[in-house]
């Protein structure tokens, strides 16, 4: 696009062509560099129906291409008189009409049509002819420099992939195929297997093949990579889809695609309909999903024998992978690697005089000493340094950075998965000239990210890993030796571009005791998500299932044991409604909990955002936790309910932020130390969930746009064009180039360095945000995001009843003795853990007050009681979503809530004594009551209100689960759970929530744990007490003692060391509406008040009583309509006595 | 997207001297959606795949005019002197041609023992 041209340039212009035709002053004067020289020719020659279009890069690269032609005429001229002009003789008949003078115009197998300007109209008349020729004499030059150069790349191309490894075994793998439903190829990184196959097999013809990989990242530069190699660069033969983007369409032959999405495609349509040819790249990383995958198709493919399957690996335990596929044939291919000297520097003596904890970064120091000694500066090649984790890094970042300040030879950067994108970009960034690089990397650069230009390596032989405990639902993160395959893969990173040296920081003898093979994922993680998929796709029992190796016994039963426990699987183990619905959304059970409850309580939004945010990796990054600017600028989005919230506040704002005109969410994020990429993540994430819930018929589908008038929808469309647009060029420009690193990099302070080049480039595209705002309604997310500043007291409390149900077992009680300690020293209490404590991240971290319950109110009643014992109605428990290990057992995403309702709403188990003034929730945590009848009422108003929301729940869930077999046309049919229902429901709740009863809430001891039941007991009186918990029948409890009142709740059997008598103490009393009077135990009493046959019955009307028909009658608060003042109330039955004497 | 129109291959062309395979969508001298220029020679042409722009087109090669061979445009393969002959039929019939092509044959010859980088 020409700019908008000014009136003094055209005044100019026109000089230029007053003069123009005045031929022997123009020759002398004549000026190719002059722009308006230039523009007149580009007016002429680079139209836009032209092959070049001015404005265009190509029409930047001519004229540099132009420039140096004129440098390379003017050398060569003078030399062309003195040539002797040859005079080839005759030949062949063919060649008879070469033409005898040479011209290397006769070398071009090209013409232009461009318009001749001797007989055109326009500015090109004013040009001189010569000029004129002399210009299309150069453009015809530049198309020839063109094709040549684009035919060089072509042929370059296919030079390069027919120097692979692999490319002799083309033919064999393609004939194998043939021949075998599965074929193992198996070679090492480099010999071309990942790009090349995929293009064998589409060359063979093959148009519907997938190809799945463990990481997102390698199917986006997958398919990029063989999509350039096999010429379909710009078109879309080759494409790939990951969780939120895709780029398949009809015409896509091969799409690259994660092991996650492929297993949902399995679940839609168990046999593949779609492929040809699966190809598995990765297979020897063991990756959970993919030893699932591997499974599920050694089933099906004798029901698909039409089906080719390709297992690709490392040469790492073949014969494993072939034997499970009835010995497939195996295509082994040789790697290509340089030559790389091993050195062992075992480090035995110094780290026995260092007792610390903390790593000594001595010995990584050496290294980097010895290869300055060792090798001249101007000999390139950078350093590769594997540590066990981000603690190692940070150590050995401050010793090198030191070293490399001292010696100017060296660029320290660390790398891990914690660092913004940006930071983790700067590995891929070349150091000056003279200087090294040296990567500080945790395993990640063993397979994931690949760095060019790697001569040595340091390998500390360390990793940290995630192990589970399956019996305290307990990630740990450990350091462990690696093993013997993962060294060859760190020692192979030094040899991908030349000759290479790998340093290993222990002797060899320690390499011969690796084992083999890193322990598989299937044995290190929680298999909740893979049972809850593996039931969902009906593969049969989980314990039988054909693993390639079987997973641990016991964490398969405690995957089981936890989705019983959650709902997801009932007593038979097979899926019930709610765990079909977990099953599809790609998340962590608890949070799909979540989502579903929120949902039902119309608070689909807010749990959408949190549900979304805790999905996510947290956004706040490392270094601003020390950043006290950034800690000050966060405090306003802290929330006292707990991390979740302060997520949730994050988000909003920064949608918000993004909503506003020229504000740049970029640099809010940088302020507060949070990883803007993180916030993206949330914003897809939280679009999957809901379009997920709206599929389900959970949450009522995108609400019709508001009508908006004509120029609103003109400007939208307006700015949507422009949006596509600043997406094309970006991919266009090819986005990132690389970057020469600074010397002095201030890695620790990135905040700092980056305002630099960013502010520079405030008018540079955020592709990002307008990737962001093509794919999200803005608006929409605005209107939510708003709306949640106005959630009012009573939504935050259901909201965190949905949080709480949803995270619930995972509780933790703080400790009694807290509100005496620093705030570092907090420690809480889970039912598996002692002495567990927050996450530095966590907001209670800082303001564990909020946690307190001294000092918040007067509770001196029980003045003797010490602190462990104080009576509260406001104890609070930690919902949690992670326990997390590393040098401490951490708690990760924490929210408080009322201990007393939370545990009556959610606990498995609550046993109580005889007056029930003693609860034990879960086995674990005891509760003691100051007044036994508040506590029968609060039992009671629990019992009745949970079967009442898992009522409500079931009809909701199983009228979706059907609607979505007879598939989705039935909308009409009334709901299966009324507006009107679950507004009653939340009231309820609110109310029981708010219930002030003061109580002790303690962890008991192991011992107390242990003898805590009466059990079984010889006499079994029947309980004289009908209706104290509604009208369930009370059976006696085989185990525990006492009676089981509801699958949840046992009365009385708790052993106690109190008055054995004291529950038979009996006082007169009348009822107020029987006026039966006589003496009753306080349980008496309560029960006949249930049965009163003259007590006010509950609203006929009320259609949830109904539904909810066990408990019928066990409400204790009713509506009840005042006949005197008509008014409507909720009262207990002495509450309606207590309001009938104010009338009188 | 441009995708949808993508042009459909005619075939696969093949030098019959060094094996270079690509597709090929269009055999003539008017490169379709361009008007701007013509080819002196019946072409094989694809659409360049290393532009978006999709009216740029790659020329992969013709037939010698001598020994009508079908041959790729490289270097090694060909050459264009107001005709496409490929680099044998150059060869033996040398003198046929100016000095300028005969001393760049002879340059080639060198250059083609070792892996040449052609910009």
């Amino acid at each position: 696009m020409p700019p908008p041209r000014t009136r003094e340039e055209r005044d100019h212009r026109d000089r230029h062509h007053h003069r123009a035709p005045r031929e022997e002053e123009a020759a002398e004067k004549w000026d190719w560099n002059c722009p308006e020289t230039r523009r007149l020719l580009e007016d002429v020659f680079f139209r836009d129906e032209d092959y070049i279009r001015r404005g265009s890069e190509e029409c930047q690269k001519f004229w540099a291409f132009f420039e140096r032609l004129q440098r390379f005429q003017h050398l060569k001229a003078p030399r062309k008189e003195e040539k002797d002009p040859g005079h080839p003789k005759r030949g062949i008949p063919a060649l008879a009409d070469l033409p005898r003078a040479y011209d290397a115009r006769y070398r071009i197998n090209l013409s232009i049509l461009g318009p001749d300007p001797r007989s055109c109209q326009g500015p090109g008349r004013r040009l001189p002819p010569e000029r004129v020729s002399e210009f299309r004499r150069a453009l015809l030059h530049y198309l020839d420099f063109a094709q040549k150069q684009a035919f060089g790349r072509l042929a370059k191309l296919q030079r390069e992939r027919a120097a692979l490894p692999i490319a002799q075994y083309g033919n064999r793998i393609l004939q194998t195929l043939k021949e075998h439903q599965v074929v193992v190829v198996a070679g090492d990184t480099g010999c071309g297997k990942s790009t090349q196959v995929p293009q064998y097999l589409l060359a063979a013809g093959f148009s519907h093949v997938a190809c799945t990989q463990p990481r997102r990242i390698a199917c986006i530069s997958l398919a990029k990579r063989v999509g350039f190699e096999s010429l379909s660069q710009y078109g879309s033969q080759v494409g790939y889809q990951i969780r939120f983007e895709s780029t398949r369409s009809a015409a896509t032959k091969i799409v690259f695609l994660t092991v996650g999405l492929l297993l949902r495609q399995i679940q839609r349509e168990p046999t593949l309909p779609q492929y040809q040819v699966l190809i598995v790249d990765e297979v020897h990383e063991r990756h959970l999903h993919n030893d699932f995958l591997l499974g599920i198709l050694r089933r099906l493919l004798p029901g698909r024998p039409d089906l080719k399957v390709i297992l690709m690996s490392a040469t790492i335990n073949i014969s494993l992978f072939s034997s499970y596929f009835s010995h497939a044939p195996v295509v082994q291919v040789p790697g290509r690697l340089f030559p790389i000297t091993v050195v062992y520097q075992p480090q035995e003596a110094e780290q026995t005089t260092s007792k610390s904890e903390k790593l000594d970064p001595r010995p990584f120091l050496r290294v980097l000493e010895a290869i300055d000694n060792k090798y001249p500066p101007e000999e390139r090649g950078d350093l590769l340094v594997f540590l066990s984790g981000m603690a190692e890094i940070s150590t050995v970042l401050d010793a090198a950075q030191a070293y490399a300040s001292l010696t100017q030879r060296w660029v320290v950067l660390p790398l891990h998965s914690a660092l913004s994108v940006a930071d983790q970009d700067k590995v891929f960034d070349v150091a000056p000239a003279g200087v090294r690089k040296c990567i500080l990397s945790t395993n990640i650069a063993e397979t994931s990210v690949t760095i060019d230009g790697i001569r040595f390596v340091v390998d500390s032989g360390k990793v940290k890993e995630m192990s589970y405990d399956p019996q305290a639902k307990l990630q740990r993160l450990q350091e462990f030796w690696i093993s013997q395959a993962s060294a060859e893969q760190r020692k192979g990173r030094a040899g991908r571009t030349g000759p290479g040296v790998c340093y290993r920081l222990y002797a060899e003898s320690d390499y011969d005791a690796f084992a083999p093979y890193p322990v598989p994922e299937i044995r290190r993680v929680a298999l909740d998500a893979l049972v809850l998929q593996m039931k969902s796709m009906s593969v049969g029992d989980p314990r039988t299932f054909p693993f390639i190796e079987p997973p641990p016994p016991a964490s398969l039963e405690t995957a089981i044991l936890y989705l019983r426990d959650q709902g997801a699987l009932d007593s038979s183990e097979a899926l019930t409604p709610i765990g079909s619905l977990l099953a599809q959304l790609p998340v962590d059970v608890v949070i799909g909990k979540m989502l579903i409850l929120g949902s039902m309580f119309s608070l689909a939004e807010p749990v959408l955002t949190i549900a979304a945010a805790l999905s996510v990796q947290s956004p706040f990054t490392r270094s601003a936790q020390s950043n006290l600017d950034c800690a000050t600028a966060r405090r306003p989005l802290e929330s006292d309910q707990g991390d979740p919230f302060t997520l949730f506040n994050v988000f909003n704002a920064w949608v918000q932020v993004k909503s506003e005109r020229n504000k740049n969410s970029r640099k809010w994020c940088r302020r507060r130390g949070v990883e803007e990429h993180r916030l993206y993540e949330m914003a897809n994430l939280r679009r999957q969930f809901k379009e997920l819930l709206e599929d389900h018929g959970l949450l009522s589908g995108a609400q019709a746009e508001a009508p908006r008038d004509s120029y609103s929808r003109l400007q939208q469309r307006r700015e949507r064009r422009a949006l596509h647009q600043l997406k094309r060029q970006h991919e266009e420009g090819a986005g990132r180039r690389r970057k020469v690193l600074r010397l002095q990099e201030d890695v620790g302070s990135s905040d700092e360095d980056h305002e630099g080049p960013a502010s520079q480039r405030a008018d540079s595209v955020d592709i990002q945000d307008v990737k962001f705002k093509l794919r999200h309604n803005l608006e929409q997310l605005q209107a939510a995001a708003s709306s949640a500043q106005d959630l009012t007291r009573d939504q935050l409390t259901l909201l965190k009843l949905v949080l709480g149900r949803g995270l619930y077992p995972q509780l933790a009680v703080p400790d009694a003795f807290n509100s005496g300690r620093k705030d570092t020293d907090q420690i809480f209490h889970t039912q598996a853990k002692q002495g567990t404590v927050l996450h530095p991240t966590c907001v209670f971290a800082n303001s564990p007050e909020v946690l307190h319950t001294q000092g918040q109110e007067a509770s001196g009643r029980e003045g003797s009681q010490d602190a462990k014992d104080q009576m509260s109605c406001r104890h609070q428990l930690l919902a949690f979503v992670s326990l997390l290990e590393t040098n401490k057992p951490y708690l990760v995403n924490c929210v408080c809530i009322p201990a007393l309702q939370s545990l009556l709403l959610f606990s498995r188990s609550i046993d109580t004594n005889g007056d029930c003034s003693r609860l034990v929730a879960d086995g674990w945590l005891e509760l003691q009551l100051v007044d036994s009848e508040s506590a029968v009422r609060l039992l009671a108003t629990a019992l009745q209100l949970r079967a009442r929301w898992e009522s409500a729940l079931d009809r909701q869930l199983a009228q979706q689960a059907q609607r979505q077999r007879l598939g989705q046309e039935e909308e009409a049919e009334s709901p299966a759970v009324s507006p009107r229902e679950m507004a009653t429901l939340s009231r309820e709740l609110l109310q029981f929530m708010a219930a002030k009863v003061p109580y002790s809430l303690r962890r008991l001891t192991g011992l107390e744990a242990q003898n805590l039941y009466v059990g079984p007991q010889t006499i079994t009186t029947a309980p004289s007490l009908p209706g104290l918990f509604g009208n369930s029948t009370l059976s006696p409890h085989p185990t525990k003692g006492g009676y089981a009142v509801s699958d949840f709740l046992t009365y009385n059997c708790l052993t106690s060391d109190t008055d054995l008598y004291s529950e038979c103490l009996r006082s007169f009393w009348t009822c107020p509406h029987c006026g039966l009077h006589m003496p009753f135990t306080p349980l008496e009493r309560i029960a006949h008040e249930n049965t009163c046959p003259e007590a006010p019955r509950e609203d006929p009307g009320s259609e949830e009583a109904a539904s909810a028909a066990p408990q019928k009658a066990s409400a204790l608060q009713r509506p009840y309509h005042c006949q005197l003042c008509g008014e409507d109330f909720l009262f207990t039955p002495t509450e309606v006595l207590r309001h009938r004497r104010q009338h009188v | 997207m441009a995708s949808e129109a993508e042009p459909h291959p005619l075939g696969m062309f093949e030098c019959q001297l060094c094996a270079l395979t690509a597709p090929y969508s269009y055999v003539g001298q008017k490169p379709p959606d361009t008007h701007a220029v013509v080819l002196l020679e019946e072409s094989y042409i694809m659409k360049d795949p290393f532009s978006s722009d999709k009216a740029r087109f790659l020329v992969l090669g013709a037939r010698c005019s001598v020994c009508g061979k079908l041959v790729c445009v490289g270097p090694d393969c060909s050459l264009f002197y107001s005709k496409r002959v490929c680099l044998p039929c150059v060869q033996e019939n040398i003198s046929a041609f100016p000095q300028e092509i005969q001393q760049d044959v002879e340059k080639r010859k060198g250059a083609s023992k070792r892996p040449s980088s052609h910009p």
